[in-house]
This record gives C-alpha cells, structure tokens and sequence, in this order.
C-alpha cells in the first residue's frame, strides 16, 4: 500500500476524535459557562477552578495522565476513549472562554428587556441571549474546531490509529522521513482549509448582522 | 392624592450604587390614568427611581405598591412576586432594546406566548393590532436592523401594550432618536395617554410634559424637588435648582 492511501484510510479516525472531543468540549462548555455565571459564589469558583486547571495543563500531559495513570488502573480505557475524554476537557475549558466572551457581548439592555417583558430565565437564555451569543461565538468555535483538528495528531502518542500514528509508523518502517510527513501535513491543511474558510465566511456574515443590529 | 385611587404608590424608596445615593427616599402615589412626567438633570436619579419601580433595580428600602399589592423590597423578592409585578407594568427603554434576531412581529408575540400563555395565532392577532396602532403594520416581517430608530421605537411600545399592562414606564424613550424620529415616538405616546393608560415618563422634552402629562415631577440628588401640574412647575417653579435646570433647557 501506498502512503497516501494509508493516511487517507486514517483520516476517519483523525476526523472521529476530532468530531467526538469537540462535541464533548461544546456540551461542557455549556455547564462550565452557566457555572461561571451562577448566582452562587462556590459554584463560580469551582467553575473557573476547573477551567483554569485545565487550560494549564498541556494537552499532552493531560492524556498521558488520563491513559496511563487512570486508563491503566482499575478504569479499563480504548486509546480511542482516552483520547476524546483528554480533548473534549480541554475543549470544555477553551470552549466554555469563547461562550463567556460571547456572552458579555450581548447587549446589557437585551437581559433588561427580557427580564422587564416578564420572561422566565429559561426563556430569556435559550430564546433572547443564546441565539445573539451563538453568533457572536461561532467563528470562536470553528477556530476551536481547526486547532482541535490538528492538535488530535497528540493522540497518536496514546496509540490512536489516526493519521500522524499510521504516518509516523509508515515513516519508521519504510525509511523515508520526509515524504511522509509532508504528504500529512498536507492532508491536514486540505481537511482544515475549508473549516478556515467558512470560519471566515461565517464572520463576515455575522459582523454584518451585527452591524446592522 | 386619594390612597384609594393609586394604583402605583412608592415608600421611602432607596438605592445606593456604591455608596452614592441614587434614590433618596422617594415616596409617590400615581392614579389609575395619570400622566406623569419626570424630568430632573442627569444623575438626579430619575432613570434609577423608574427602573426601581419594575424591579430592574432592587431597591436597598421601601416598598413598593402596585393596586395595592404591597411588595416589600428590603428583603428578597420572590420569582412570583417579581413576574406579578412586571407583567403589570410595562418599560419603553431609551436604547428600544428589541430583539435583533426576530420580525417585528416574533418580538411583539413570543413574550404573549410565554409570560401571557397565549396561542401564537392569538398573539400575532393581538400584534397586528398593536402594529397598525403604532402605525407599522407594513414592518412586520422586517428584522428590527431594517426599521429606523422612532419605528424600532414605536415596536418597542406595542411590545410592551401586548402584554396589557396597568402602567407604562417609558425611560427617556426619544433621547437616542433624532428630532424628528422623536416626534412619530411622541405621537404615539400622546395618543396612548389619550386611552387613560398610566404613564410615568422619564424625559427631556419638556414641550410634551407641558401638554400631555397630568403632573410634572422635578428630581435632583435623589429626591422629589417639586411636583405640580406642569404649568405650575414650568411658570413657577419654587426652587432655585428647577429654575436653573429649567433655563438650562429651555436656552437649548
């Protein structure tokens, strides 16, 4: 088999982390931010507490830490799970920064207008601010997705089959340092560039809508 | 002013932001179908008092009294107590505040749907209804970016009358508007006085207290400096500080 056909076969793996950690990363994001902006102040520390301990662990340390130390003991862990756990925390933490930014950039008087209106909470989050803050976060989070993206060539060191692990082995075995790895990288900007561009495109879109508004 | 009458009344109300008084001590009866304006220079705390009276801000002591519903603010306020409260009594802000990601028309109808429990088809009835009051029926499919500030003005009082409030509150509702955009706000304004709704209006524009409202109120440093029919106040003012706000504003 070819090289490339062998990284082209581990681009589902690659894109499968990627997909699964980000997923993980914008649901708990969701939980951190809504702790980050509770009424009580215990919640709010904790809340941040996590962010902060994640956010200064590197990456890689943190999977090491969840595949070898916990994925190791009594928690019997795939390489594959190991990895969207480690990423998808670390996600949360980045993700839930980009819903707190999003958040302080709705307008003050859009809670005030809800809240004289009547409207319940709930309401007023998931109807009022949440749709004004997703645009405002999207281009934030399609960045996440790009990064994260690249970043899951980290997985490879836990024995994740993507695309830098099948490459890396290729590389090994066949001699040739260079080829390989340039036909990965390449791989990857031909996956990323896309997501870049819609990224953009989805800014512009939105600062229009902004703009407007 | 007959207690029996009011259907607003506030007590000894007080707010302090960071050790400044904003509220000092206001106390104020407002009849069913009064008209009253509030003028007073800036940090007189006639927006604080306003936005006390719906609860935006808690105040730190007095009570609060809505057709005799006594609501006793230095403690805290219950979710119940607080919906009670804001459903009765709608707010017109100066910055119109509508929400940019709906139609006219979805911000006029989702709160009826949610806070009055109303069908959407009876909402969106109730709305056009209000729209072609205000005069802008034509706008309601258009997002609020695509209507100019007195129209986006002008929604923004419709979606307060939708929830069918006893009292509205407008807080300095044309001072965001160029001239002329203020005047379609105040029409509309003058003509909902003209239905006896209970209006307090925070404002500038001492041409529409003179002629619409039933009472004129002058704030300074927190407190009611006088009160009258606005005549009275405008011709005659008692204190040296409405004197020198007055020719302040009426120099301009």
């Amino acid at each position: 088999m070819d090289v490339l056909s062998i990284i082209v076969a581990a681009i589902p793996v690659t894109l499968g982390v990627t997909a699964a950690s980000f997923a993980i990363g914008a649901l708990l994001g969701l939980v951190l931010v809504a702790g980050r902006r509770s009424r009580w102040t215990v919640v709010r520390g904790i809340s941040r507490s996590i962010v902060e301990v994640l956010r200064g662990i590197p990456p890689i340390v943190l999977l090491f830490i969840i595949f070898f130390g916990i994925g190791s003991g009594s928690l019997r862990m795939e390489p594959f799970q190991a990895a969207v756990i480690g990423l998808g925390l670390v996600s949360a933490a980045h993700l839930s920064e980009v819903y707190r930014g999003s958040l302080l950039a709705v307008p003050k008087g859009q809670f005030e207008a809800a809240d004289a209106l009547g409207l319940s909470r709930t309401t007023t989050s998931a109807r009022v601010i949440a749709p004004q803050a997703f645009r405002v976060a999207m281009p934030g989070m399609v960045t996440w997705a790009i990064s994260l993206l690249k970043d899951s060539a980290l997985v490879s060191t836990i024995g994740v089959a993507e695309i830098m692990s099948v490459t890396n082995q290729y590389a090994r075995s066949s001699g040739d340092g260079l080829m390989p790895f340039i036909l990965a990288a390449a791989v990857y900007i031909a996956i990323g560039t896309p997501l870049a561009i819609w990224s953009r495109w989805l800014e512009k879109r939105f600062a229009r809508i902004r703009k407007a508004a | 002013m007959k207690q029996a009458e009011s259907i607003l009344s506030l007590r000894d109300v007080e707010k302090t932001f960071a050790g400044h008084k904003a509220v000092d001590g206001v106390s104020l009866d407002i009849a069913r179908g009064e008209v009253v304006a509030v003028i007073g220079p800036s940090g007189s705390g006639k927006s604080t008092m306003l936005r006390c009276i719906n609860l935006l801000e808690v105040p730190d002591s007095g009570t609060i009294s809505v057709d005799g519903k006594n609501l006793d603010t230095s403690g805290t306020v219950s979710a119940r107590d607080l919906t009670q409260l804001r459903r009765r009594v709608g707010m017109v802000f100066q910055s119109f505040n509508l929400f940019p990601h709906m139609t006219v028309l979805r911000n006029i109808s989702l709160p009826q749907e949610r806070v009055l429990g109303r069908s959407r088809e009876e909402a969106d009835r109730r709305s056009m209804e209000l729209l072609e009051r205000v005069g802008l029926q034509q706008k309601a499919d258009a997002y609020p970016a695509k209507c100019s500030g007195g129209q986006q003005q002008r929604v923004a009082i419709a979606r307060a009358l939708a929830l069918d409030p006893e009292i509205m509150l407008f807080d300095e509702p044309t001072s965001a508007l160029d001239p002329e955009l203020g005047l379609e706000v105040l029409a509309v304004m003058r003509q909902l006085a003209d239905t006896g709704m209970t209006m307090i209006v925070v404002t500038h524009e001492i041409h529409f207290a003179a002629t619409v409202a039933d009472r004129l109120i002058v704030m300074a440093d927190g407190r009611i400096l006088e009160q009258g029919p606005p005549q009275q106040v405008l011709d005659d003012p008692q204190h040296a500080r409405t004197r020198t706000f007055l020719s302040a504003i009426k120099d301009r």
